[in-house]
């Protein structure tokens, strides 16, 4: 998979680069507007970070001339505006999706892997990671065959972590996906800690294997603890 | 020049003048029209005696028209038909000097008489030419009086312009003398010094808030970098290294999310958050922040109570309203202590407005911190604030919430009882 990342904030770039490769994309990094524009018209990829404040040529403006020609890449937009006004200017270019500055790359991964996936139809019915099972149908849950009560709210965390499975899931993330609460300024932390002990308390305390890490600082992952 | 351009001491001073010329002006033409007319009644009157008494003695005894003639000074002529019985000298009455005639006649004779105007007319000549000089005189006089004392009425204006020159950003404690309270330069003084002392609050509050502000950014940015710079003196283990970061990032997230808080804030105070206000049940929105919120309760075992009325609603932005509601709750939550009680209720009032309360029994909050509670930053208990976390911008928000929704916030609190935030939103 290509990715295409126009930004030309040196460490922001390099940042994104590096978070991209990990997850094994093959990354090309445009510093300038007219580099971004000049790679997406030539080569092939199937998507694009674009940073909406670039010297030289604006990123809506790039956005803008993409979307005429016809390229139907997947394009998602970083930007520092987030007042109503400024989204609905990028998604009406043509953006698939925008991040606000600053973001989260376990969250900018997501949002990618997401796009990516957009338009191929993956009904999925159980999700399932080591014993922990997950009908989502019956809405049962299960580990090693053992069923496990949830309230809905942790089983919607404990889907979306499913479906992130061995990726870093922020609050962030679970406060927009899982909340779905838009504004940054709610006091929702705390209450994702405390569900997440209670998922965790679940899950994971009567068996020997441990499935729900928390990351400092970052977020919480769904994968059997660090040896 | 044009009035305008002049000082107000010289517009009151002209205006006094005009005034008073006016006014004088009118008296004087009035007095003389009246006293004109005093005078020729008092002539006519004389000239109707003067006839009766020629008539009588010309019915008496007409030779003796000559002796009266001569008592009575006055020009007259007596014809019988087309003969004339008497005539005075000087008759008929012409020449420079004006007469006033009257005539008394029957089938016999005719009585005419003739008295000078003169004396009259010199009377009201110099009844006008003392007018004509004294009307001047007392206007000048009245002009000068009017500009000393309109100068000794504006001093204080002068006086207030002087200090309030002299007041600055800097200086806004100073206040202007109030000389007399009573009176319209006392009042003037007094409404200044009231804007004075607003406006010194407003810039002490930002003060503040730029104080408290750059102390809430400097602390994370201190920690990540102290943080950082000492884990990069020693050789850490991958494990170490990964606290260390992570350390650091959990800083990054609160500097994150304090900078969210301002922005809104700021954008909020801008007016520059469009609100779609709709028709709201405030039940669900209640009874949704009370679950979404519940777990914290839960895990300090405390009694969270959820009290709905029927049919309470609000013309309001539900999601600005929700967030809101939610800073009330999780304060509650925050500082209600393990095994507390909170109440959360929406009720109605008899007049149809919206009411949303929500109940603590933390440690209340001081009577005298009840309005600054709601000011950016400021926190009650400083030295608890650090281990509480949050913002201190969730109540300033709150209110913005409230408020830009058209609704009130009031504050009950005993210390050691409880809070009750009451949320009043009128009926639409």
């Amino acid at each position: 998979m290509r990715v295409l990342v126009v930004e030309d904030e040196r460490k922001v770039a390099k940042a994104l680069r590096e978070g991209l490769e990990a997850e094994h994309y093959d990354v090309r990094v445009a510093s300038s507007g007219e580099e971004g524009f000049f790679l997406v018209n030539n080569e092939m990829f199937d998507c694009v970070v674009l940073d909406l404040m670039l010297p030289h040529r604006d990123g809506l403006e790039i956005l803008a001339t993409v979307r005429k020609r016809g390229l139907q890449t997947p394009v998602l937009i970083l930007t520092a505006k987030d007042t109503i006004n400024d989204r609905v200017r990028g998604l009406d270019s043509g953006a698939d999706d925008y991040l606000v500055k600053p973001f989260a790359i376990p969250e900018l991964l997501a949002r990618i892997r997401a796009l990516l996936r957009r338009g191929r139809t993956d009904q999925v019915l159980k999700l399932q990671h080591e014993d922990l099972e997950m009908d989502l149908v019956t809405r049962k849950v299960a580990r090693a065959g053992q069923a496990i009560e949830l309230t809905v709210k942790e089983f919607e965390i404990l889907e979306y972590l499913l479906r992130h499975v061995g990726r870093v899931v922020s609050r962030e993330m679970l406060t927009r996906d899982v909340w779905h609460v838009a504004a940054r300024a709610t006091p929702l932390d705390n209450v994702i800690d405390v569900s997440i002990a209670r998922l965790r308390r679940k899950i994971d305390d009567s068996f020997p294997v441990k499935l729900l890490q928390t990351v400092r600082g970052v977020g919480f992952v769904l994968r059997r603890e660090r040896g | 020049m044009r009035i305008g351009a002049l000082s107000v001491r010289a517009r009151l001073t002209l205006w006094h003048a005009g005034v008073l010329t006016l006014v004088i002006c009118v008296f004087a033409g009035g007095v003389l029209l009246f006293v004109r007319a005093r005078l020729y009644r008092a002539l006519d009157d004389q000239i109707r005696a003067d006839l009766a008494t020629i008539d009588r003695v010309y019915r008496e005894e007409t030779g003796d028209l000559g002796e009266l003639a001569l008592r009575m000074g006055t020009r007259f002529e007596v014809t019988e038909g087309a003969t004339v019985i008497y005539r005075t000298t000087g008759w008929p009455p012409v020449g420079t000097a004006s007469f006033r005639q009257s005539t008394m006649a029957d089938a016999t004779h005719r009585i005419r008489v003739a008295r000078d105007e003169g004396p009259v007319r010199q009377t009201l000549w110099t009844l006008a030419v003392i007018m004509a000089t004294a009307i001047p005189c007392a206007v000048g006089l009245a002009v000068a009086g009017g500009y000393l004392l309109a100068g000794r009425m504006l001093a204080p204006v002068g006086a207030l312009a002087d200090t309030a020159r002299k007041i600055t950003a800097e200086s806004l404690s100073a206040r202007l003398p109030v000389a007399n309270p009573g009176d319209e330069f006392g009042r003037l003084a007094a409404i200044f010094n009231e804007t004075l002392a607003r406006l010194d609050a407003a810039f002490e509050q930002l003060r503040r808030f730029t104080a408290d502000a750059s102390h809430e950014l400097r602390t994370p940015l201190t920690a990540i970098r102290s943080v950082g710079e000492v884990a990069l003196q020693r050789s850490l283990s991958a494990e170490g290294y990964r606290e260390v970061i992570g350390s650091m990032l959990e800083e990054v997230d609160r500097l994150t999310r304090l900078v969210e808080n301002l922005l809104l804030l700021t954008r909020a105070e801008a007016g520059r958050i469009p609100l779609t206000r709709v028709t709201v049940d405030l039940r669900e929105l209640v009874a949704a922040v009370s679950d979404g919120l519940r777990v914290l309760a839960e895990e300090k075992n405390q009694d969270l109570t959820v009290q709905l009325d029927g049919g309470v609603t609000a013309h309001c932005d539900a999601g600005v309203l929700r967030q809101g509601i939610t800073n009330l709750l999780y304060n509650a939550i925050k500082y209600t202590p393990q095994h507390g009680v909170i109440r959360v209720a929406a009720t109605s009032t008899v007049g149809g407005d919206a009411v949303i309360e929500v109940q603590d029994t933390g440690p209340g909050i001081p009577a005298a911190d009840h309005q600054r509670v709601f000011e950016r930053f400021y926190r009650v208990d400083h030295a608890r604030s650090r281990q509480t976390g949050g913002t201190g911008l969730g109540l300033a928000i709150a209110r913005w919430a409230v408020e830009a929704n058209g609704g009130r916030i009031e504050l009950e609190s005993l210390e050691g009882r409880g809070t009750l935030f009451r949320v009043v939103l009128p009926r639409s």
